[in-house]
């Protein structure tokens, strides 16, 4: 930040205004280029040139592949895949947990019987239970792989699924192309990265974090709603000055600066248009419909992850939990402090807060007709583990997990992969992240054989290494 | 950011001889839904109530039934040295229906 803004900032002046995680002065003193690139963090996406330029290469081919939008709800903490998906009945009682299974309505697959509702949905819905890992057994590890398809350190960051989704796509209308609800993953026990970020794409594609939630009765958009005291009159106003001053920028300028203008007007539609408001308010749905998904965080995510993939957000992935510490989670250690998460957690809370979110966007997306144009990804970082530990709860446990798809081009109704007696390793098709990460990709519509991402000094490259999993489809 | 839950979940029950009706849930938390069915004062089950709209309890063991539904009410995750919430818990989300046998 500028000294000159520093100052402002120091007397109470300096107005902030938070477009995904870009922080650009808005009031006294606005910085053109930092609002530049915050108009770019959040609704730069590729100009119509670039699109055309893609599409003339074939990686995208609107013709013959219908894009397909993605909603992605992220378990952070991790679910036991043998308390939930993966059930053992026939294992000790160390291992196969206090739940029972219960039948679906897909012949041969059985889920826990506190999912009573997705079981009713059991054909739309495919499985992977053969997921592993095998690197180190964090969270961080785990977001990184589910979020990126690669493991990485601070040093050599990877994008996040949906920055990729944006580079190759771009926005529709005035809404980011990525967004994130309601908030970033924060406190999960390391400070590695959790791959939420646009990495070597630039600040243009990094998604926009909500910052808010949309299960509490005053909820705003943090990152939109204007700062207190300013109004959309001033914002305008102060628009209409800075568009003064491009004006005598524009002589001299090149046509770079088109571009610039471009994301800069964005911003403004961003902060000003009916369009996005409408988007995120959740009070002009029916009420029996909020009731259907929930009235809590998770559940009004999910109906506002509905709504931003039908106003033409691309990629919106739900982050259930924000952090594993001193909340219920699906962090099951039990350890009696501030990790103490327990099947009691999981039979109250979790599964029927997941099994009634889950099933009522199956619903909603089928009845309006966008079930087919819209992936569904239940992600999680890893497994438990199979035995239970010596205080009744499971650890981290990346040696086998499950994770499931629906709507877009899945194939519902099938389980892939298995994992053995205990659920304590594959047993046949193992699964890595990279291949469920590529297989999202492959479901929205973007060929992996010939789509690059400008790689860092612009080095093209292959944003992920691996084949989709082809029984998905 | 801990999780917010909006509004008091609410439903009406009715009994049809031994079965019981609920409508739907206004302000649904969408958490754990459960029939809460005592004989004589006491707890005897807990069964499910998310998936379907009605329920008939199996049991004719003799003695006055009361029933009612209830919704898990998430404070926070605190739970005692036995692992029990603590401040959490079950609470009654509609009006409550009685039977003899």
């Amino acid at each position: 930040m500028a000294a000159g803004s520093r100052h402002y900032e120091n007397k109470g002046i300096l107005r902030m205004l938070n477009i995904g995680n870009e922080r650009a002065p808005l009031c006294s003193g606005i910085d053109r280029r930092s609002f530049l690139q915050a108009g770019g963090a959040t609704l730069g996406g590729l100009s119509l040139q670039q699109m055309d330029a893609l599409e003339a290469a074939g990686a995208v081919d609107q013709k013959k592949s219908k894009i397909k939008n993605c909603i992605t709800i992220f378990l952070v903490g991790s679910p036991g895949h043998v308390d939930t998906f993966d059930m053992k009945p026939e294992a000790p009682d160390d291992i196969r947990g206090k739940f029972k299974p219960i039948d679906t309505n897909v012949n041969g697959i059985q889920i826990c019987e506190h999912f009573p509702l997705m079981a009713r949905q059991m054909d739309k819905v495919a499985m992977i239970r053969s997921l592993h890992h095998k690197t180190g057994a964090s969270h961080e590890n785990g977001q990184r792989w589910m979020m990126t398809g690669h493991d990485f350190n601070a040093g050599n960051p990877q994008p996040y699924m949906g920055s990729i989704v944006s580079r190759v796509f771009g926005p529709q209308g005035n809404l980011p192309a990525s967004i994130v609800l309601p908030d970033k993953i924060g406190n999960t026990g390391t400070s590695t990265p959790h791959g939420q970020k646009s990495a070597y794409l630039g600040s243009a594609h990094e998604p926009f974090f909500l910052g808010g939630d949309p299960a509490n009765a005053g909820f705003k958009v943090a990152n939109l709603a204007p700062p207190a005291g300013q109004t959309e009159f001033r914002i305008n106003a102060r628009k209409e000055l800075l568009s003064q001053i491009d004006d005598l920028q524009r002589r001299t300028e090149t046509r770079t600066t088109k571009n610039f203008d471009t994301a800069y007007d964005r911003a403004f539609s961003l902060l000003t248009s009916p369009e996005t408001k409408t988007a995120f308010d959740l009070s002009t749905e029916d009420e029996k419909l909020r009731d259907r998904y929930g009235r809590n965080t998770l559940g009004q995510s999910c109906l506002m992850a509905r709504r931003l993939i039908e106003r033409g957000t691309r990629f919106v992935t739900v982050n259930h939990f924000d952090t594993v510490f001193n909340v219920t989670c699906w962090d099951m250690h039990a350890n009696g402090g501030n990790l103490n998460n327990t099947y009691l957690d999981y039979e109250n809370h979790l599964c029927p807060q997941f099994d009634w979110a889950f099933t009522a966007l199956l619903e909603d997306l089928e009845q309006r007709g966008m079930l087919e144009d819209t992936v569904i990804a239940v992600l999680s970082e890893f497994g438990r583990t199979p035995k239970i530990n010596n205080r009744g709860g499971r650890d981290h446990y990346p040696s086998a997990w499950t994770n499931f798809f629906a709507g877009g081009p899945i194939k519902g109704g099938q389980v892939i992969g298995s994992t053995d007696k205990i659920g304590a390793a594959p047993h046949d098709r193992p699964i890595l992240p990279p291949e469920v990460v590529a297989s999202v990709y492959t479901a929205m519509g973007i060929d992996l054989e010939t789509t690059m991402m400008p790689g860092p000094g612009s080095r093209p490259i292959r944003f992920i290494e691996a084949e989709p999993i082809e029984e998905l489809f | 950011m801990d999780q917010k839950f909006e509004g008091t979940p609410q439903a009406e029950i009715k009994l049809d001889g031994r079965k019981l009706i609920r409508g739907d849930v206004s302000n649904d938390w969408g958490l754990r839904l459960q029939w809460q069915i005592k004989r004589d004062g006491k707890v005897i089950a807990t069964p499910l109530a998310r998936t379907d709209m009605e329920y008939v309890h199996d049991d004719k063991t003799p003695g006055k039934y009361e029933v009612v539904l209830q919704m898990w009410k998430y404070i926070n995750y605190k739970k005692n040295k036995q692992g029990e919430f603590t401040e959490s818990k079950f609470i009654d989300i509609s009006n409550t229906v009685s039977y003899t046998i």
